[in-house]
């Protein structure tokens, strides 16, 4: 990489993160209560909030991990990554009724939704959140570690230089500043995503002279090799990397389709911002908004997956060592200044997302858990608490990041499926049907929770469910089935035991 | 209107028996009929909430959602038919320059997915949720709150 290339990269980087510490710092007036400070309840209009879901939930791995996938083993991941109808089918399904819960208590985040919907039932609140908080601590970690040992690499600076340079700064503007900065700074870097996603799909058509070529390439050129600094690099191309379902195992394809579509009503990045929309009519203009992000996100993935594939089975680049690089690959084969776009998407990926899961976790530490307890704080202290737990969360999980790797990657397990398993009883089961009790809803938790940590030690031994199946399938389907069967028997917060301004909501 | 209020259970039964189906279709290499039962699956969560007032619109169901139901398997059906056709070889046409497998995913699964569901949900959205059913509601939960100040 040229030394131009690498200023712009800085120049770039830098600006980005001053205009989301200015947005953020500017955002924290509005923060004046726990609604707004916790959840920007009912505050924003759909093309922020829609910038801000689509930005929270393409984190760092669809612009780098994506493409490296569709290098490696062809259209299976395009599957999971082309699931733009996703948001319109998560509205269509729950959106009303999330919404509808903050026109009846003053709703500041998920905890408040399970405590109105199960009579404060401190059990489902505690699993919950204890759930939640794994998922956003591991999607946390690694959007920290991913970003700060790239730009570290990059600029020639100790990761931990570059980690606290960027996160400190965004762990300062979110404590500041709570979800109302959050969802702010987060629309900003939605933003810079598409623009980047945009130019590089551009690039991608002139550079490939369009999808054809690359088909062709990768049906014919077989078995690339080349000897790169003394290691010998292969890259074997099939034709079946290019039809639907790529060349992983059909139970991979089969949940890379389903997964990510329904699992995006689960999503706390989706769930906290339909709350965070003024007018709940505006909704079908939020899911084509949202829609319309994440199709260029998507497309801007599937060009950087083929574009790698079209270099790599040309001769025009060398295999790749490491699928990761797939993007760079490409960014570097353009050169000019689409370097500087695709750091610009990654750190726009990886803030957006990192600041959503901070203030996430932050929000179950210093009021979800506690009050699942029986510690109830006024207003004041509870904002103030969070401000400090921001803070501290912030800086160990950058320390926690960086110091830990193999942690970080064991943590890594957890993520959407994880994120899945505890919010589908509470809320998906929980808003659309009466008959969801208490203490069904317990149970399925605690199973999900007891499965989440059984599957991950068993999938770092090496343990291969049936079929090949993701683990986390099987952890939702028993959740789903627990809550099911046990709400069939139990009648707690269920059917006439309903407060009657939650069964309203149900049947809106 | 289709009368959702008594039919909840057993839309929220089909649908623990679709995730049990589902799951079990991935274990024993039946991935295909998973995938498309995965569908029906969808389709389930979503008629349980789009219902409004405890009703189902004839029009909501028949479009977005049955017209979404009908792309989705018919792209399916069209990709997995295409991907058995040129197993192993290069494919003799192309679909917006995609393999005709990855086309029909492209077409049906990516853009019309998102077209039918988005415009269907724009287009009826007064089926979803009209004014006056937000109206009514937020005029309940007034009333509501000053019988029960406690929530």
């Amino acid at each position: 990489m040229t030394n131009t290339a690498r200023y712009s990269i800085l120049f770039f980087s830098v600006g980005m993160i001053v205009i989301s510490f200015i947005i953020g710092w500017a955002a924290k007036k509005k923060a004046i209560n726990p609604q707004s400070f916790f959840g920007g309840t009912a505050l924003f209009g759909p093309v922020t909030v829609g910038l801000s879901t689509v930005s929270a939930v393409a984190s760092a791995f669809a612009v780098v991990g994506v493409p490296g996938l569709i290098y490696g083993t062809g259209n299976t991941m395009n599957l999971w990554m082309l699931s733009s109808c996703a948001f319109a089918m998560a509205y269509i399904a729950i959106g009303k009724k999330i919404r509808a819960m903050a026109e009846i208590y003053p709703i500041a985040s998920l905890g408040d939704i399970s405590d109105i919907r199960f009579d404060r039932h401190r059990g489902i609140k505690a699993l919950l959140s204890v759930i939640l908080f794994l998922g956003a601590i591991a999607y946390l970690a690694s959007q920290i570690s991913a970003s700060s040992t790239l730009f570290a690499h990059l600029l020639g600076l100790n990761p931990y230089v570059a980690g606290f340079i960027i996160f400190g700064i965004l762990t300062v503007y979110t404590a500041l500043s709570g979800e109302v900065g959050g969802i702010l700074t987060q629309a900003f870097q939605g933003l810079v995503m598409i623009v980047a996603g945009l130019i590089m799909v551009f690039s991608f058509l002139i550079m490939t002279g369009g999808f054809a070529n690359v088909v062709q390439v990768v049906s014919t050129a077989g078995e690339v090799a080349a000897t790169v600094e003394g290691q010998e690099l292969a890259k074997a191309f099939s034709p079946k990397m290019m039809d639907a379902w790529g060349v992983l195992p059909g139970s991979i394809a089969m949940t890379w389709m389903f997964i990510p579509i329904l699992g995006t009503m689960g999503q706390p990045q989706v769930l906290t911002r339909i709350y965070a929309l003024k007018d709940p009519r505006d909704m079908p203009k939020l899911a084509a908004y949202a829609g319309l992000g994440h199709f260029v996100i998507g497309l801007f993935a599937l060009t950087m997956g083929y574009g790698a594939l079209y270099l790599v089975g040309n001769g025009l680049v060398a295999p790749l060592a490491n699928n990761d690089t797939a993007i760079f690959a490409v960014a570097d084969y353009v050169g000019g200044f689409s370097q500087m776009f695709v750091y610009a998407a990654i750190l726009a990926a990886s803030m957006s997302t990192a600041s959503m899961f901070l203030t996430l976790s932050s929000n179950i530490i210093s009021r979800d858990l506690p009050s699942a307890f029986g510690v109830n704080l006024t207003a004041d202290n509870q904002i103030k608490i969070s401000r400090i737990t921001t803070f501290v969360i912030g800086i160990c999980a950058i320390f926690f990041a960086l110091a830990s790797g193999e942690a970080v990657a064991i943590l890594g397990t957890f993520g959407w499926g994880t994120l899945m398993s505890a919010t589908f009883p509470v809320f998906i089961l929980g808003l659309t049907w009466k008959g969801a009790s208490s203490q069904g809803v317990f149970s399925g938790l605690a199973v999900a929770l007891s499965l989440n940590i059984v599957s991950l030690i068993l999938n770092n031994r090496g343990f291969r469910w049936p079929g090949g199946l993701p683990w986390y399938v099987n952890v939702i389907t028993a959740a789903i089935v627990v809550t099911v069967v046990v709400s069939l028997f139990t009648k707690g917060s269920s059917d006439e035991n309903l407060d009657p301004r939650v069964d309203a909501v149900i049947d809106l | 209107m289709i009368d959702m209020k008594d039919r909840k259970t057993l839309l929220v039964l089909l649908i623990t028996a679709c995730w049990i189906i589902i799951t079990l279709s991935g274990w024993f290499g039946y991935w295909f009929f998973g995938l498309c039962l995965s569908v029906v699956l969808m389709l389930l969560h979503m008629m349980m909430g789009a219902a409004q007032n405890g009703k189902l619109s004839k029009k909501m169901l028949l479009y977005p959602l049955g017209s979404w139901t009908v792309l989705w398997l018919a792209g399916f059906y069209i990709a997995e038919y295409y991907s058995q056709a040129f197993m192993g070889v290069m494919p003799s046409f192309t679909i917006l320059g995609f393999h005709p497998s990855f086309g029909a995913i492209v077409i049906a699964y990516w853009i019309g997915g998102m077209l039918t569901l988005t415009a269907g949900l724009i287009l009826y959205a007064s089926e979803w949720l009209s004014e006056d059913s937000w109206d009514a509601f937020k005029a309940k939960i007034e009333a509501l709150n000053q019988e029960h100040p406690n929530v």
